[in-house]
């Protein structure tokens, strides 16, 4: 999952499948602990010079930490997991970068797709999707579509609310 | 889900755009004249039979008929 160099909040955001790491150079005081550390992940010769493949999620975390200034941030992707996390986590968002704690920034949506079998009604799919039918494809983002499971609907293949008036039982 | 009429289908369709960073996390195909076939990262819900699954492939009923429902049982081609 290679999302990486993203602009994001005065800077950038790099990411793996954990953590997502934020670089913020106004904030850089070139004290080059990352580099000295870890130059497989951090390296400023390099375009991205951010590479979230270099190493370990436990080894970039702890290279975030070291960094002094709030130009290196890191967070889990996971936000349950972010609000239980210690103050030896020093460089932690919710410690460097409080501001970035409640951005709705997560990782671009690879939740699963929400399918929904409604009671005597349809099914509903929720989420980021490839839809094909009558020879279209159609990518769906972030939204809903319910699709006609009774066999009644005039509007195939969606709802169009038929099954109440046939009774529908399934 | 509930409201009746093309209005409800005129702001399904309305809310498919591309959007490159949101990246399709399942294929969902209708079959003509046969069922939905879903395949991908997803999660089934069936709110009636109070059960959860989530498996790469699953056929959905769409014509009312399958004696095994929601998934289909090729009662479509009775």
């Amino acid at each position: 999952m290679d999302r990486e160099d993203k602009k994001f909040s005065g800077g950038r955001r790099y990411r793996n499948n954990e953590i997502t790491v934020y670089w913020k150079p106004s904030a850089c005081v070139h004290a080059s602990y990352c580099y000295r550390e870890l130059i497989e992940v951090f390296d400023p010769g390099r375009r991205p010079w951010v590479d979230m493949n270099g190493s370990t999620t436990a080894k970039i975390i702890e290279v975030v930490n070291l960094c002094p200034t709030e130009a290196l941030a890191w967070k889990w992707n996971d936000d349950e997991k972010n609000g239980s996390v210690g103050s030896d986590q020093l460089n932690h968002i919710k410690f460097r970068r409080p501001e970035l704690m409640n951005t709705n920034d997560s990782v671009p949506e690879e939740h699963p797709v929400s399918i929904k079998v409604m009671v005597d009604g349809p099914i509903v799919l929720k989420g980021n999707f490839t839809l094909v039918y009558n020879g279209n494809k159609k990518e769906v983002q972030k939204s809903i579509i319910s699709i006609c499971r009774c066999g009644a609907s005039d509007h195939q293949p969606f709802c169009d609310g038929q099954h109440r008036k046939i009774g529908f039982n399934g | 889900m509930g409201n009746t009429g093309k209005s409800v289908l005129m702001v399904n369709i309305s809310g498919m755009e591309e959007n490159k960073e949101h990246k399709s996390q399942a294929i969902i195909e209708v079959i003509d004249f046969g069922p939905l076939k879903i395949t991908g990262n997803f999660i089934l819900k069936d709110l009636k039979r109070d059960t959860k699954d989530s498996q790469g492939e699953v056929w959905l009923c769409r014509c009312g008929k399958s004696g095994n429902k929601p998934y289909c049982d090729e009662s479509h081609k009775r």
